[in-house]
């Protein structure tokens, strides 16, 4: 064995054999790593390198309404939905709808994680499988749920009509009001979740040496609890918007057809229309969306030194 | 009498109903610029007693009294006073001067004069030049100091210290000792301390609170509780004690401090000279007396010794710790080491000390019924 090989004889050469030890096993450790790495990378590779890269190429293709795929090298999938108002429309659609549903989810979602995070009751653990328990149901259901809520008979309405708050009910679905609700409410769990994550520099005492310095609840709140929270509320907020404007379930059930955004309009281009080439080139205009949104995300949580 | 700064009065906090009481009408006075000690194992009600006058706790009954005002039910941040946590509690989002700054902004004081103070309070605790370093690069010693001078730039009303020292490694909690108790002499800051290390309280306070179970066992100056224990509880959490049942016969005389000289004769052992608080004649009391304070002699001498047979012998440099077997009984000596002959398990020994070392407490031990 190598260690034995290191006690020999020669204290001249010990040294030299030492440091030979290490430099193998420092190169054993990273071939190890390397190994460890290997399946998560095939699978990664397979399932979204090739698909990506595929995509990207079908992008720039030649797409005919009837499905004719013709492979070329051309730009003008792209001139088209950059030059179309009508896609220019959606595509800032998608965006207003990402940042209402994240600005709504985390408004919602902050008071939950904050009392969920700060909690010490032996109940903790059990709240917590509770807030993300909505999970469990699949979104396509939800959707549903909300639609017999929304509806023009649904829940809310009748209320408000009982009540005689309204005389003609409300338009909440089939419509973007409908849709970020329903968003909202979905998204919440993966926004509590992404926050108690990221409340990590939070702490009672923090608040309680506040306090005794003389801040009252409200400068508690805003010099001491809200700033150590912005990175838990960064990530939620970030979580949220991107799988807000991916989303196309929500969108196409809860908007009735009349809500374009991005990923219902790919949907359409692929199933509908069969112009591969033209959802793909919108596809990689999401993915260009979401990288922005990512390296604003980067700069804002280094300044905050989440 | 002068005002005290701080009076508690029967002051007590129950967590919940037919639970004991964390503190159980607990008094104290405290003067102005004097540093207290509350002293005490891990839950005797020190903290919670220290988080009730900070207004971090709610008080079941009892009153809180500050420079003749009561505080009992002020909140926190109307209280004025200056608090340093165990984890220091520095804001992590703001840099040093921030720290430190924050109660300053709070009272809306000026910038200039912020400015002014800030500097003063670091310079304070000779972290002057680490202003503008986030509270991340500090160390835990810096650290410490950043949250002293933070508590301290306000002012206070009172300084609240909850064991700043027990997350520093034992070289550093020496010198913070020295250099806590200096500015507090400095400021002349009236302060609250919790600890349960007792070399930290007899070193730095004025006066200590010997808690246990929620009540102050005693509270007196660092000599006084070491010296004159009033219960046993005292005498075994400051210090080490020996302790023996005493029947006192007779009154020998009077001693200082208003105490008597009592005739003593402790089962099996003989008749010895104890002294005590007046009127302990007739009653069985138990006799402390610290193991620094017996005399070890190896050859007989006088006649009012225990005779005993060594049992253990600890050597730790500095000093020699051994155990006498004296009829059932072990009793812990101390001796001074020389580079001669140490004595060894098994040599006879014999014990004797100074009659005012040997004192007896003042609450009768309740005789087993015959």
């Amino acid at each position: 064995m190598t260690v034995t090989q290191t006690e020999a004889p020669a204290a001249r050469r010990a040294g030299a054999a030492e440091g030979e030890l290490e430099k193998s096993t420092g190169r054993r450790n990273r071939r190890t790593y390397l190994a460890l790495l290997i399946p998560g990378v095939l699978g990664l590779v397979v399932s979204f390198v090739f698909p990506l890269a595929y995509m990207v190429r079908m992008s720039f293709n030649k797409g005919a309404p009837d499905g004719v795929i013709e492979e070329t090298f051309t730009l003008d999938t792209y001139i088209q939905p950059l030059t179309d108002p009508y896609y220019w429309r959606v595509t800032l659609d998608t965006f207003q709808m990402g940042v209402t549903v994240g600005l709504l989810c985390v408004l919602v979602s902050y008071p939950v994680a904050l009392f969920l995070a700060r909690s010490t009751s032996k109940y903790r653990g059990l709240l917590i499988a509770v807030a993300i328990a909505p999970l469990l149901t699949s979104a396509v259901v939800r959707t549903y749920g909300w639609m017999v809520i929304l509806g023009t008979n649904g829940l809310v309405n009748s209320t408000l009509n009982e009540m005689g708050l309204i005389d003609t009910p409300l338009k909440l679905t089939n419509n973007m009001t409908g849709v970020t609700i329903g968003l909202v409410e979905i998204f919440m769990p993966y926004a509590i979740l992404a926050m108690i994550s990221g409340f990590g520099r939070l702490s009672p005492q923090l608040e309680e040496a506040a306090g005794s310095l003389g801040a009252s609840k409200l400068q508690v709140f805003t010099r001491v609890t809200l700033p150590l929270s912005l990175p838990g509320i960064l990530t939620a907020f970030l979580l949220v918007f991107v799988l807000s404007i991916s989303t196309f379930i929500t969108p196409r059930l809860l908007g009735g057809g009349s809500v374009q955004v991005l990923a219902t309009e790919i949907y359409d281009q692929t199933t509908g229309l069969l112009n591969w080439p033209f959802a793909a080139a919108l596809s990689v205009i999401l993915l260009v969306l979401f990288g922005l949104i990512i390296a604003v995300y980067q700069r804002l949580t280094k300044k905050i030194g989440g | 009498m002068t005002e005290s700064k701080l009076s508690i009065v029967d002051l007590t906090k129950r967590y919940a109903a037919g639970l004991d009481p964390a503190v159980d009408r607990l008094n104290m006075e405290v003067e102005e610029g004097h540093l207290v000690a509350l002293l005490g194992p891990s839950g005797c009600g020190k903290t919670t007693t220290l988080r009730m006058v900070a207004g971090l706790m709610d008080p079941t009954a009892g009153s809180i009294v500050v420079d003749g005002k009561e505080i009992t039910h002020t909140p926190v941040n109307k209280r004025g006073m200056g608090m340093v946590f165990q984890s220091y509690a520095l804001f992590p989002h703001m840099n040093v001067e921030q720290n430190v700054a924050f109660g300053l902004q709070m009272r809306q004081t000026s910038k200039s004069e912020q400015k002014r103070r800030v500097a003063g309070a670091l310079d304070m605790v000779q972290l002057g030049h680490l202003s503008k370093r986030q509270v991340k690069e500090l160390s835990g010693g810096q650290q410490q100091r950043i949250a002293l001078a933070r508590a301290l730039v306000v002012e206070p009303t009172l300084l609240l210290l909850d064991e700043p020292l027990s997350n520093l490694d034992a070289k550093l909690r020496e010198t913070m000792r020295t250099e806590i108790r200096s500015i507090q002499q400095r400021t002349r800051a009236t302060t609250l301390f919790v600890t349960h290390d007792q070399d930290e309280a007899l070193d730095m306070a004025d006066r200590i609170a010997v808690m246990n179970g929620g009540l102050i066992e005693q509270f007196g100056s660092p000599t006084d509780v070491y010296e004159r224990p009033r219960t046993r509880f005292v005498a075994n959490f400051i210090g080490q004690a020996n302790f023996l049942n005493a029947r006192v016969l007779s009154e020998t005389g009077s001693a200082a401090k208003g105490e008597t000289h009592y005739r003593v004769s402790i089962d099996g052992l003989g008749q010895f000279g104890a002294v005590g608080a007046p009127g302990l004649t007739g009653s069985t009391h138990e006799l402390v007396i610290r193991p620094h304070r017996l005399r070890v002699s190896l050859q007989p001498a006088g006649t009012e010794t225990i005779a005993g047979v060594i049992e253990r012998v600890n050597y730790t440099g500095d000093a020699l710790s051994v155990a006498v077997k004296a009829g059932d009984r072990v009793l812990q000596a101390q001796m001074p080491t020389s580079s001669g002959d140490l004595p060894r398990a098994g040599d006879a020994a014999y014990l004797s000390w100074n009659e005012q070392d040997a004192y007896l407490l003042p609450t009768p031990v309740k005789e087993p019924a015959a």
